[in-house]
């Protein structure tokens, strides 16, 4: 026999419900779904069932989030040597990166878990596999200096109370990531902005949490010099084109690259994972404010209004949070009319904050959280107009 | 002869597929009726274990109204009646003599002319008495019909493709009267109303042989060719919602018995599915054991018999028999031990509607079993049942509705022209039951009708 399998044999009868940790056989029954699928078979009509199951959908968001994951190992060891001016080599930085991010998932995937194993147990429910999904996009929001136990508490925050109270996964309104990143973005705001918390220190012996200050691009991009263009000002702090769509700036861990983004939003709507009427219409949105404004800027106005749409695609969470974050199908409308509003609105608020809110530089994080609220509204709406549409049948 | 596209559904690829022969089989040495599974009904028996009873007689009537009989597949002795918990009936098993004639209960015989001449009561009140109401169905809550009132429509569906049913060229073989005839019957029956008969367009024999008797064909795929799904996409106003129906061999059998003057005993039954020793059609008894179609000695433990189709039908032991209403029987992997790594098999063989395996570039027919394959979550909004609804319903919220006991708004949601297809549930990852929970959301709503007209 399989001894793994032993294993697991072996240990059930401690989780059958006259076992000594029946109260954790919720955990057990994940624990074991990681090995093995299910040996349950159907009691009713119909009697085959889909091989889809919630553990593989999410799962999938989980492999296509891997390479953010290293991207930004790599990203912030290569920031951290940048600003110290020391050699660029592959091995030390990616190391200075591991060593800085994967606490910050470790401790996500702790707390995060243990949450969702606590209530769990009390509820008596099964663990469902959203959590793992949060505690892998929870670190890659934060800022590479999150203390460790800010990040402890943001899981925590974003876990219970955006979604353990309304009933767990599939019965929360808000993306629980992105909750926990609001609440330490208001709770601990000289932690999660400013310019010196995007870099961590290198080098000379230093610990690893100090930071250096480096402007982000959205920092840049809003206090461009009003004499000039925001491209010019990106430019001459050394952010090109490439530079941006490839992710090497300072900014949260994982959310810098849109070209990994790109890639990760083609595969899931390539496998059905993700909506891609959602995140056209998150594009469109953010294009179509974006375009608006250019036309509104005057000579005097500030460049941040007059700056090509697609800068805002490049530079920021944009593009992760339009990937991963506004795909998320729980938060998201379920219909697919509310999908492109819902969509569209969140991409033109992310221009506007941006824009015109000197205090929040990134927007997309209360642009999908502001959406998330009003996304069952959507819902009703389209309903409404279409059930008006049927035949009545009662 | 219009054509109707129905763009949604699903089709299962699934292996074992029955073959196109049909073998005659003997008379089993007994039959069976299950009023179990005929849905919404409450038996009242009239026989008791030891009756002796002929092919046609009254075995049990409708509680609710005491004109709906049902009579007997065989001739015989009732030799054992099953009941399950709370005293369901779940068969009544008839014994066949073991030498000579099977006793059978004759009617009057209705040809073409005294069809014609009869009136609508006179026709009712001999299918009443005939035992023949069963036939006839009404929508949405797939119960006997009100003999009284005439339907705005009768459905006359030929054709099923859930996997897998028979093939409506094969029954229909040779029986063009009795076609003809029993769509006459219909007629009387609608007066006023429709009488809609189709088949899948690519049924070419059928369309090619029996096309004069169809008004429509129905391009699409499981389950287009359900007589919710076409009506649906064909009503016009409210007053069509509670429109009859009736199934292919159903009619022929209802014209056989006026005909002839006989209670019909055959039908066509198809076998299929990976398990099944032999997949091929059969023409049995109705009522017919399940080890006469199947080899069940055969079997290891570890199939499943599926009397009707893989969405729909139920499960029967291998001593068990076909239902009423049931045209085949299908037999699959039951189970089978957890599979190590399943999480991470990229699935070239595992079948599924959404796009995440890679069975979805795999163009073979795939083994089907069982499995829940997973455990039971929340909805996660993924929006695959709405995906493959024919009736364009959003499952999901109509299970939350159901749920929060929001009566109004899950018929709003449009509950009642739900299909009973099947799919939701098969395609929900979170393995909610959505198909089972709206059947009883419905009967209970059916329930509640029934009190206030009262």
């Amino acid at each position: 026999m399989n001894p793994i399998r032993k294993f697991f044999e072996t240990q059930r009868r401690h989780f059958e419900p006259d076992g000594r940790l029946a109260r954790l056989e919720p955990f057990f029954e994940a624990m074991e779904k990681v090995f093995f699928g299910s040996a349950d078979v159907t009691r009713q009509a119909p009697h085959p069932r889909d091989s889809l199951t919630v553990q593989r959908y999410m799962m999938m968001v989980i492999v296509m989030l891997l390479p953010c994951l290293f991207f930004g190992m790599y990203n912030v060891g290569l920031q951290a040597f940048k600003a110290a001016g020391l050699p660029l080599e592959f091995g030390p930085m990616f190391w200075l990166g591991f060593k800085t991010v994967m606490p910050l998932v470790i401790i996500s995937y702790l707390f995060g878990f243990g949450w969702e194993i606590v209530f769990s147990t009390i509820r008596g429910h099964q663990i469902s596999e959203g959590v793992f999904v949060t505690c892998m996009l929870f670190p890659l929001i934060l800022p590479p200096t999150t203390p460790w136990w800010q990040a402890a508490l943001g899981i925590s925050f974003g876990v219970v109370i955006g979604k353990e109270v309304f009933g767990g996964t599939g019965r929360n309104f808000l993306n629980p990531a992105l909750t926990g990143r609001a609440f330490l973005f208001f709770a601990y705001p000289a932690a999660m902005s400013g310019d010196a918390v995007w870099t961590v220190a290198a080098g000379n012996g230093q610990p690893a949490v100090d930071a250096v200050t480096a402007a982000t691009p959205l920092v840049v991009a809003a206090s461009a010099p009003a004499d000039g263009t925001v491209v010019s000002a990106l430019g001459s702090a050394g952010y090109d084109w490439s530079t941006l769509f490839f992710g090497f700036y300072p900014d949260s861990i994982g959310a810098s690259s849109t070209f990994l983004c790109i890639i990760g939003a083609a595969v899931l709507i390539l496998i059905g994972v993700a909506s891609y009427r959602i995140i056209l219409g998150d594009i469109l949105g953010i294009l179509a404010m974006g375009y608006l404004l250019n036309l509104l800027a005057g000579p005097d106005s500030m460049p941040y209004l007059s700056m090509n749409p697609f800068h805002h695609l490049l530079m920021g969470g944009a593009a992760f949070g339009i990937a991963y974050m506004t795909t998320d199908p729980v938060s998201a409308p379920n219909t697919n009319g509310a999908r492109w509003l819902y969509g569209f609105l969140i991409g033109v608020l992310t221009v506007l904050i941006r824009v015109f809110n000197p205090a929040f530089f990134e927007g997309i994080m209360l642009a999908i959280l502001f959406m998330n609220v009003f996304a069952p509204l959507l819902d009703h709406i389209v309903v409404r107009t279409r059930v008006r549409r049927r035949i009545p049948n009662v | 002869m219009q054509k109707l596209t129905i763009k949604k559904g699903y089709r299962l690829r699934m292996t074992g597929v029955p073959t196109d022969t049909i073998t005659d089989l003997p008379d089993p040495a007994r039959v069976a009726l299950l009023p179990e599974h005929i849905p919404h009904i409450k038996p009242r028996l009239r026989v008791a274990e030891g009756d002796p009873v002929s092919i046609g007689s009254i075995l049990f009537e409708d509680k609710r109204d005491a004109r709906w009989i049902f009579r007997s597949p065989g001739g015989g002795t009732v030799s054992r009646i099953r009941f399950g918990p709370r005293r369901v009936i779940q068969s009544i098993v008839i014994d066949r003599p073991e030498s000579g004639e099977e006793p059978a209960e004759t009617f009057t015989a209705v040809d073409a002319q005294a069809l014609a001449d009869m009136s609508r009561e006179d026709l009712v009140a001999h299918l009443l008495e005939g035992g023949m109401w069963w036939v006839l169905r009404q929508l949405p809550f797939r119960d006997l019909p009100d003999p009284e009132t005439p339907p705005p429509m009768i459905l006359v569906g030929l054709d099923d493709r859930e996997p897998f049913q028979p093939d409506p060229a094969l029954y229909l073989d040779g029986r063009a009267d009795d076609l003809a005839f029993g769509l006459e019957v219909l007629q009387k029956l609608a007066e006023k109303g429709e009488v809609v008969a189709f088949t899948g367009h690519d049924r070419h024999t059928v369309i090619d042989r029996f096309g004069q008797h169809l008004t429509h064909v129905v391009q699409g795929i499981y389950p287009s060719e359900d007589p919710a799904t076409v009506l649906y996409h064909l009503k016009t106003g409210p007053e069509q919602n509670r429109a009859w129906y009736i199934a292919g061999q159903d009619l022929l059998a209802l014209a056989a018995f006026l005909r002839q003057g006989r209670f019909p005993i055959h039908r066509v039954v198809a076998v299929g599915g990976s398990d099944a020793p032999l997949r091929q059609h059969f023409r049995a008894r109705l009522g017919a054991p399940l080890a006469q179609l199947a080899d069940t000695k055969q079997l290891n433990g570890d199939s499943r018999l599926i009397v009707g189709g893989v969405l729909r039908g139920f499960g029967a032991p291998p001593d068990g028999f076909m239902g009423l209403y049931e045209t085949s029987l299908n037999i699959l992997p039951d189970g089978g031990p957890a599979e190590f790594l399943a999480l991470y098999d990229p699935g070239f063989k595992k079948p599924s509607y959404s796009r995440v395996f890679l069975s979805k570039i795999n163009p073979a027919q795939l083994v089907y079993t069982c499995h829940v394959q997973g455990g039971e979550r929340a909805c996660i909004s993924c929006m695959h049942c709405a995906g493959v609804c024919p009736v364009d319903l959003w499952p999901q919220m109509i299970h939350k509705a159901i749920h929060a006991g929001e009566v109004e708004e899950y018929l709003a949601l449009g509950l009642l022209d739900c299909v009973e297809c099947g799919l939701c549930s098969y395609v929900c990852p979170s393995k909610i039951e959505l198909t089972r929970g709206f059947i009883e959301a419905k009967a209970a709503y059916a329930k509640e009708l029934a009190a206030k007209s009262e």
